[in-house]
Parts: structure tokens; C-alpha cells; sequence
């Protein structure tokens, strides 16, 4: 272990410095702040997005339109309110942990370029301005998808400042896949080969790589759009040579891949997550490291499965089949979970409930992808609630999920305070049934009828969609018990230790939250991040504890990191 | 610390389920996915086509596979919460096992297994859904903000029994007889009958629609610039709704049929877009065809008629936004135009026309010139222009303003009278 204590050549060995607010509001190239600046942003659009939705569903509490003044104003809800979730919320989130947590994984001090990490953050505040600015000039309301000529002929002079904060976020997301494949590719320490990387370093690896492939079509998409709408061009417009299926295929040839960009961090913190909390080895480390990368690579052959109801009838085949076989590689990762939950000792803390929780209900996602994949089924259910229930289990109950479990996992390293696990239980045993009654019956709306984005619906929907709205009020408000916990824990939570769940990997190795160059020292990754239930893991963790303090710190102990050895 | 055991306390063979364990785990399994499957008939429409019985087939498969995917991951998730747990204070790991390559390419085997005789399953059904039948009733939709209109053909051969051919305008003449030989005329609904198959050619006036019969499960996105076809084949007779599934702007729920009940009277009636399925051929001649057909060969000569006549026959969409109780409309978005002949006056001058006529005409021609307080410029254009899409000519427009203002409350109360 004299490796983990020998001083970096010429670095300073230093004190974590006690941050304060104003150090998250400036400029700052230190993965560790631009990591919680992308977490502290996306966290205030899922208050902004949740707000939205909140008022969608009490539109639908009556089948008549009540609420809004008029559907433009409720396609505008809708619009808006999935452009911040997928765009403001869970793509910027999940940059946050990555940027957290990618350099600490691999022992490294900042990530492979800091400055440009710095500028991809700065475009998602202007970007978030501009599309609510859009609610003063005419709010976009062709919704999140923004088929044309609906968003070219019609919707207000917002879609032009979404089609401009859409490209800001493009930038932002391409510049930050690029920052984490040099930094995965070139920053691993000593002793860590590929197959020792940490799963979340694989996911993020297969994530990045999607957004620098995918996202270059999606600006293409919305140059093309702005280009209709501001400079008299006619790529979408029938009447003057132009195609509607363009977009479709280029905007869904980046959005399905999206739908990878967005789930696969969740897998990855999944895979962390279950292992540490049951401590077992995760079950099948390769196969989920390279279910990853074959999920990137085969999402890139099954966009139009969303346009089954548009696309020309002879290729609706050929997707269908693309689409089935991306199950295979996304049960391989069920069933291994599974596997390594099994035999495990599950210690049920908030991070561990949400986790198994995205287990439960991503399988139901999943199953109902399945059943979309299947071209006659889909005809019948496209563009209805049995949609917005399936992508709603998988970003919902999939990433959402992960990211309240990784918030619980990794809230110690970043705050080097603990949250109050009662409240974290509160949280789960509020969220988990709401979400599923608010989703659940969707599905069976769309079977029955109800198309989606309508503001107006038959009568006899009714009953299903006072349900659903009431449960997603729950759900809404269970959010605040997070919030509140988070608030809590920073002005009086239990100081942190530095690795208060005994995990293997790299972030823990230091203290909490990190010192500025992240280690004192270079550390020594342990050879299996997994490698749970052997003598020489109990006797890493116990030498961390020497260090460091032990996990379960006695609430009045201050835990002072000890200076390197060396000095 | 040191009394920590490193040894798993469980033995790793108690990791492998009992078979007595098994046994229970899967017969639950299979009795959970058919309790799933008894839901079928409850989240599903009227199966009323011959499309709709392949598809349902096929989703009932899918559920009963996706019903024991649900319990096998949600059963072993139970099992292992609860057997698996840590106990109070145990502060030691769980075995050393990093994988099983057989369980492995089992997990990895079976769902490759089960997606492929999914996808070829999907693809038989797909192609019976598909099948273009001989004899087809072909019927023309058009898909607008935000209303269906539907578009039959009458050629000499359809012209229904009594038609007296020289009776006749010389202009529908002239078209009945001229090469293609048909005429066509328009229906907010769509007719047909039991066992007929149907094909429906669509093109979209603006944006882009879908169009969705759910107790056909059939759709299809109506493409600006594209004419596409759907098909189906009604198995049972009745009144379907026709929903638009792809969003379209404000009003993309209101294109959806509707069943409306008057409050006076009770009675109920469908708006919007159905489609209407009667037992017979015959039945469909009678009730819908010939009458139909008949009006719009011998348009009546007052203006004021033809008026209703264009107006009730769905040609122009009106009828999704605005309330006319002489025609049963009880769209909401628009302004009404119960009483529209005493308001003209007024509105014209305060929106600055001659007199009610142009008021009328210009509010048709170009509605966003001048809105009723309280309402948005949500309504089309109808342009003069056959070129432009939404198209209405200035016989039309003429007899539509003459229709227009004979509304009047005078005229409601009389005709009110004359019905009691």
C-alpha cells in the first residue's frame, strides 16, 4: 500500500478547501464544481419541468379544456415541459455525476481537458433562458419532436429560440463526449486496464460516444428547421420541393441514440450501486461492459421504429427486427443485476431502494419496448398514452430512478456530509407507488383510445386520468422530501467519511468531499473495483479506514484527512 | 473488527434454489401472467375489423410473454429482499462469484429466442393486416385543422335508382359523362358496411395528421405532400370514432369523433369524425349513399339551400368549431352563429366592412383581420384561389353568406315552432 501514500512529484499536498456558494456561481475548470453546477442546474429544470407537468395533468383531471385558455397554451405545456426533462434535466444531470465521478474513478485530478469541460457547462444556462424566453414571443408548440409543418408553417416564434437553445445543449452535450473519451482513453492510472474500469466509466464511455456520433444530426435537423422558418428555404415544405419525412429521420436518427444517452449513466450508476449495497462482485462484469457498447452501437439502426405509422410500409420490417434484437443486450443487464443481487447481504439504504426500484419498473419499460417493437401492435398503440407510459417507465422509472439512488450513493463524496436515510425511505415509499399509479394506467388508456398530447378526450377516459393525475401530484410533491433532505443534510447532516458505504472504487479513496487535486498522492486502484467478499478487499477498505476514519463515523468524530505519509 | 468472518456464512450451494423452490416460483409465474391475460377484454376497444382480430392476437401473446418476463424479474427481486437482507450489524460481504458463463448464455439465449418468434409472428400478422382484397370500397379523406373530410365517387353506374339522367345540371352532365365520368361529393363521416373491404387514400391539407380507428387498430400518419393509404375490413356493425393521433396545433383533440347529448332534448348525436358501419350493402345505399348522392346531383336553387347543403355535407370543417343549432354543430373554439344574421351589422362596422355581406365574406376570405372579443385567430384561410389549400369558390362562399344570414333568431324561433 506504499504506493497510495507516495506524494505526486511536485504536487502540493493540501486541505480541502471549504467551499463556498459563490465558488458554484463563477468560472471554474475543476471537474468537482462543474459537475455540481450541472447537478445543481439540472436539478432546478426538473423543479421547472415537474412544475409543467403538474399543470398537464391537472388540465386532464376533466376531459374538456378547463386550465388553459386554449390548446396552443397546452401544447406549449407539454412541449416545453419534455424539452427541459430530456434536454435540462437528465442529459445535463447525468454530464454531472460523469464529470464527478469519471476522474476520480480513474484516479486522475481533473478531466482531460478542464477548460472546454468549463464552456460546455456556461452554453446550458443561456440555452435554458432562451426557451422559457419563448413563453413572451409565442411559446414553441409542435412539441418535443417538432414535426414540421407544424413547427415550420405554424408554431410561434418560440420554436425558432428552442430550434437555438436545442443547438446551444447540442454543443454543450458533443463538447462533453469528446472531453470524457479523451479522459477514459488516456487518463487511467497505472494498473487499471479497460476491464478494470468501473461500469459507470463504461457507460459514460458508450454514452459519450453516442452524443459525439448522434448529436451532429440533430443540429443538422434544427439548422434545416431554422433555416424554414427564418430564411425562406423549403427542406420540409411539400408545396415547394421539400420532404416531412427528412426530419423524421434525421431528428429521430439522433433521438432514439438520445434515449441511450439518457439511460445508459443510469446502468452504469445501477451497476455500482447494486454491487456496493448487497456486497457481492457485480455478476457478469464483461457482459454488461459490453452490453453497453453494443447498445450504442445497435441504437444507431433502430430509429425509425418511431415512425412505423409514417415510414414507407416495405422498411417497417427491417426496424422492427433491429429493435427486437436491442432487448437482447438490455436483458443481458437485467439478468445480471439480478445475479448479483442474489446472495448478496442487501443493506436497504435510500440509494439501494431506488435502485432495486429502477429494476422493478425499468423491466415494465422494457417489456412494453418489446411490445412497440412489434410492428402490427405499434400501429395500433403509436402516438397514444400506451407511448407516454412506456417512455415514462424507462426515463422515469429508469433514469430518474438511478439518479435519486446515485444522489443518495454519492451525495457523501460531494458534499462530505450524509443524508438523513429515514428521509431518503420517506421519499422512497412515496415515490415508488405513485409513480407506478400515475404511469401504469396509461398504458391502458392508450390500448382503449386515447391518443397523446390532446388536451380535450372522450368521457370515458376520465375515471383512468383523474387516477393518474392524482398520483402524479403525489409524485410531485414527494420530490420536495428530497429536496428538503438535501437542504437539511448541507446545514446539519452527519459529517461524511470518506467511504462510508466500504466501496472499492477509486472516488472513495480519498476523503469527503475531495481536496482540489482530488488524492493526496497518486492512489492504487484496487485490481477488481468488484471485488467484494475477499480477504484483500476487507484488508483495502480497513487500510482506507486507518487513513481516513472509519465508514461509520460517530456523529461528533471530526474526520480530519491525515497528510500524506511522505511529508 | 478483526472478529469479522470472511467466509460467507451462507454456503454457496444454498445459493442454487431447492427444486421444491422452483416449482412454486414457476407455477406462480404462470398463474400471475394468466391473471394478467384475464385483462385483456377490459383495456381493449370493440374488436371490429378483421385487422383488429390478427393484432389482438398478437398483443394477447406478447402480454402472456411479457407477463412472465414481469414475474420472473419481480419474483426474484422479492426473494432476494427478503432472502437475502443483510441482518442487523453484519458488516461482511457476500461470496466472491463474478459470473457463470452457462447462466450466462442461457439469459442471453432465451430473450434472442423469444424476440425472434416475436418479430416473425409481427410479421405474419402485419402481412394478413395488409392484404389489398378485390373489390374495395375506395374512399378519399382529407385531414385539415382540425376536422376529417371524407370524399365518395359517383360514376354513371352508382347513380341511384330514379334518377332522371336528363334532369340533371348541364355541369354534373357534362362530368358524368366527360372520360374519368365521375363527380364526387363530400361526408364528415366515413360509411360502410359489414365485410367490406376498405381502402382510404389520404392527404393532408396542411400539417401533418394520423389517421386512427381504434376499434380497428388501424392508423396511419397522413403526410403533407404524400398521399397514403389505409385499410381495413369491419367485422361488426356500429359507430366507430376516428381519432387523429399525430399532433396537428390547437384544436388536435377536437378532430377526435364525438357524442354529444342535447341538454334540451336528450337526444344524442355523433360529431366529428366516425366511422359509420351498417349491417348491409343495402343498408348503406339506402341510408347513406342515395341520399346523399341524390342532393348532390340536384342542388336546389336557393341560395339559401345549397347553403345548408354545403355546410351540412362536411365539405368545410366549420362545423368542429362553431355552435349552429339548425345544423346540430357544438364546437366550442369559434364564435357561434346561432342568431349570425342580427350580429352582422354591428360586427361589421366594428370591424371596419361595408356591410354584413362583406362582413361575412371577409371574415371567411381572411378570418385573423378582425376576432370576436374573447376568441383567437385559430380559424383557416379559405382562399378564392384553387391553387391554395383550403380552397372554397365563390359560388360556394356565396351561397355559405346567404345561409349565413338567413340565421337569424326570428328565422331559429319559427323553425323552432314548426318542429314542436
Amino acid at each position: 500500500m506504499a504506493a497510495i501514500t507516495a506524494p505526486l512529484p511536485g504536487a502540493r499536498v493540501e486541505q480541502p478547501k471549504r467551499l463556498r456558494v459563490s465558488d458554484f456561481l463563477r468560472w471554474s475548470v475543476d471537474h468537482k464544481i462543474i459537475g455540481v453546477q450541472y447537478m445543481v442546474t439540472a436539478l432546478f429544470f426538473f423543479v421547472v419541468g415537474g412544475a409543467l407537468a403538474m399543470l398537464i395533468r391537472w388540465e386532464l383531471l376533466t376531459p374538456s379544456l378547463d386550465l388553459m385558455q386554449d390548446g396552443q397554451g397546452y401544447n406549449q405545456l407539454f412541449t416545453i415541459h419534455a424539452t427541459i426533462m430530456i434536454f435540462m434535466w437528465i442529459i445535463p444531470m447525468m454530464a454531472g455525476f460523469g464529470n464527478y465521478l469519471v476522474p476520480l474513478m480513474l484516479g486522475a485530478k481533473d478531466m482531460a481537458f478542464p477548460w472546454l469541460n468549463a464552456f460546455a457547462f456556461w452554453l446550458i444556462p443561456p440555452a435554458g433562458f432562451l426557451m422559457i424566453l419563448g413563453y413572451f414571443v409565442g411559446q414553441a408548440e409542435a412539441g418535443w419532436t417538432a414535426y414540421p409543418p407544424l413547427s415550420t408553417m405554424f408554431s410561434g416564434d418560440g420554436q425558432t429560440l428552442w430550434g437555438m437553445a436545442v443547438h446551444l445543449l447540442g454543443i454543450s452535450s458533443i463538447l462533453g463526449a469528446i472531453n470524457f473519451i479523451v479522459t477514459i482513453k488516456n487518463m487511467r492510472p497505472a494498473g487499471m486496464g479497460w476491464f478494470q474500469m468501473p461500469l459507470f466509466v463504461w457507460a459514460i464511455l458508450a454514452t459519450a460516444i453516442i452524443q459525439v456520433m448522434a448529436t451532429p444530426f440533430l443540429a443538422g435537423a434544427v439548422t434545416l428547421m431554422l433555416l424554414d422558418r427564418v430564411a425562406g428555404t423549403a427542406f420540409f415544405d411539400p408545396a415547394r420541393g421539400g420532404d416531412v419525412l427528412l426530419w423524421q429521420n434525421v431528428f429521430w436518427f439522433y433521438s432514439h441514440p438520445a434515449v441511450y444517452i439518457m439511460v445508459l449513466p443510469a446502468f452504469g450508476m445501477l451497476s455500482e450501486i447494486l454491487s456496493v449495497h448487497s456486497r457481492k462482485p457485480v455478476f457478469g462484469y464483461r457482459a454488461i461492459a459490453l452490453s453497453s457498447m453494443a447498445i450504442a452501437l445497435v441504437g444507431f439502426t433502430v430509429w425509425a421504429h418511431h415512425m412505423f405509422t409514417s415510414l414507407t410500409p416495405e422498411l417497417r420490417i427491417p426496424f422492427m427486427i433491429t429493435s427486437m434484437i436491442i432487448a437482447v443486450p438490455t436483458g443481458i443487464k437485467v439478468f445480471s443485476w439480478l445475479a448479483t443481487i442474489w446472495g448478496g447481504k442487501i443493506h436497504f439504504t435510500s440509494a439501494m431502494l431506488f435502485a432495486l426500484g429502477f429494476l422493478s419498473m425499468f423491466v415494465i419499460g422494457g417489456i412494453s419496448g418489446v411490445m412497440l417493437g412489434s410492428v402490427p401492435f405499434d400501429i395500433h398503440v403509436h402516438d397514444t398514452y400506451f407511448v407516454v407510459s412506456h417512455l415514462h417507465f424507462v426515463l422515469f422509472g429508469g433514469s430518474v430512478f438511478a439518479i435519486y439512488a446515485g444522489i443518495y450513493h454519492w451525495w457523501p463524496k460531494i458534499t462530505g456530509r450524509m443524508l438523513d436515510e429515514r428521509l431518503g425511505v420517506w421519499h422512497f415509499i412515496f415515490t415508488f407507488p405513485s409513480f407506478f399509479l400515475t404511469f401504469f394506467p396509461m398504458h391502458m388508456l392508450g390500448l382503449l383510445g386515447m391518443p397523446r398530447r390532446v388536451a380535450v378526450y372522450a368521457p370515458e377516459f376520465q375515471a383512468l386520468n383523474v387516477v393518474v393525475s392524482i398520483s402524479s401530484f403525489v409524485l410531485g410533491i414527494s420530490t420536495f422530501i428530497l429536496l428538503y433532505n438535501m437542504v437539511w443534510s448541507l446545514r446539519s447532516g452527519r459529517k461524511a467519511s470518506a467511504n462510508p458505504w466500504r466501496a472499492l472504487t477509486l472516488e472513495w479513496a480519498t476523503s469527503s468531499p475531495p481536496p482540489a487535486t482530488n488524492f493526496y498522492g497518486d492512489p492504487v486502484p484496487f485490481p477488481d473495483p468488484y471485488g467484494y467478499g475477499t480477504k484483500e478487499a476487507y484488508l483495502y477498505v480497513e487500510a482506507q479506514e486507518k487513513k481516513y476514519g472509519p465508514a461509520e463515523a460517530p456523529p461528533e468524530r471530526q474526520i480530519a484527512p491525515q497528510p500524506a505519509a511522505g511529508d | 473488527m478483526s472478529s469479522i468472518n470472511l467466509t460467507p456464512q451462507r454456503s454457496e450451494t444454498k445459493l442454487v434454489p431447492s427444486l421444491s423452490f422452483i416449482i412454486v416460483f414457476v407455477v406462480v409465474m404462470v398463474a400471475g401472467a394468466f391473471a394478467f391475460l384475464s385483462f385483456m377484454p377490459l383495456i381493449l376497444p370493440p374488436e371490429a375489423s378483421t385487422q383488429a382480430q390478427e393484432v389482438d392476437r398478437i398483443f394477447g401473446f406478447m402480454l402472456f410473454i411479457g407477463a412472465l418476463v414481469f414475474m420472473l424479474v419481480q419474483g426474484l427481486l422479492v426473494v432476494s429482499v427478503v432472502r437475502w437482507r443483510a441482518r442487523p450489524g453484519d458488516r461482511g460481504d457476500g461470496p466472491p462469484i463474478h459470473g457463470n458463463t452457462t447462466l450466462e448464455a442461457v439469459w442471453t439465449a432465451i430473450p434472442a429466442v423469444i424476440v425472434t418468434v416475436i418479430a416473425i409472428y409481427s410479421f405474419t400478422v402485419w402481412q394478413n393486416t395488409r392484404v389489398i382484397a378485390f373489390g374495395e370500397q375506395s374512399v378519399g379523406a382529407i385531414g385539415a385543422r382540425y376536422a376529417w373530410t371524407f370524399n365518395y365517387t359517383i360514376s354513371q353506374d352508382d347513380l341511384p335508382a330514379g334518377i332522371d339522367f336528363n334532369a340533371l345540371k348541364p355541369e354534373i352532365q357534362a362530368d358524368l359523362t366527360d372520360e374519368d365520368g365521375v363527380i364526387t361529393f363530400s361526408a364528415t363521416k366515413l360509411y360502410t358496411w359489414v365485410g367490406q373491404p376498405v381502402v382510404v387514400r389520404m392527404d393532408a391539407a396542411d400539417v401533418n395528421h394520423a389517421f386512427w380507428i381504434p376499434a380497428m387498430r388501424v392508423k396511419q400518419d397522413v403526410l403533407a405532400g404524400r398521399t397514403t393509404e389505409i385499410r381495413f375490413t369491419p367485422t361488426m356493425a356500429g359507430s366507430f370514432r376516428v381519432v387523429c393521433a399525430e399532433l396537428c396545433g390547437a384544436g388536435h383533440g377536437n378532430m377526435a369523433g364525438e357524442l354529444v347529448t342535447d341538454p334540451a332534448t336528450g337526444e344524442q348525436y355523433l360529431t366529428g369524425a366516425w366511422v359509420i358501419v351498417y349491417e348491409t350493402e343495402e343498408e348503406y345505399l339506402s341510408q347513406f349513399f342515395e341520399p346523399t348522392a341524390t342532393t348532390n346531383l340536384l342542388p336546389p336553387d336557393d341560395p339559401v339551400l345549397v347553403g345548408r347543403q354545403i355546410l351540412a355535407s362536411g365539405k368545410y370543417p366549420c362545423n368542429t368549431c362553431h355552435v349552429l343549432a339548425d345544423l346540430n354543430w357544438v364546437g366550442v373554439v369559434g364564435p357561434s352563429l346561432n342568431g349570425i344574421g342580427d350580429r352582422a351589422d354591428e360586427r361589421a362596422a366594428a370591424g371596419g366592412d361595408a356591410d354584413a355581406t362583406a362582413y361575412l365574406i371577409h371574415s371567411i376570405r381572411h378570418p385573423g383581420d378582425w376576432l370576436v372579443p374573447g376568441f383567437g385567430n385559430l380559424m383557416p384561410q379559405f382562399n378564392a384561389d384553387s391553387d391554395q389549400t383550403n380552397y372554397m369558390p365563390d359560388s360556394d362562399l356565396n351561397a355559405i353568406v346567404a345561409y349565413l344570414l338567413a340565421q337569424t333568431a326570428a328565422a331559429q324561433a319559427s323553425a323552432g315552432s314548426t318542429t314542436n
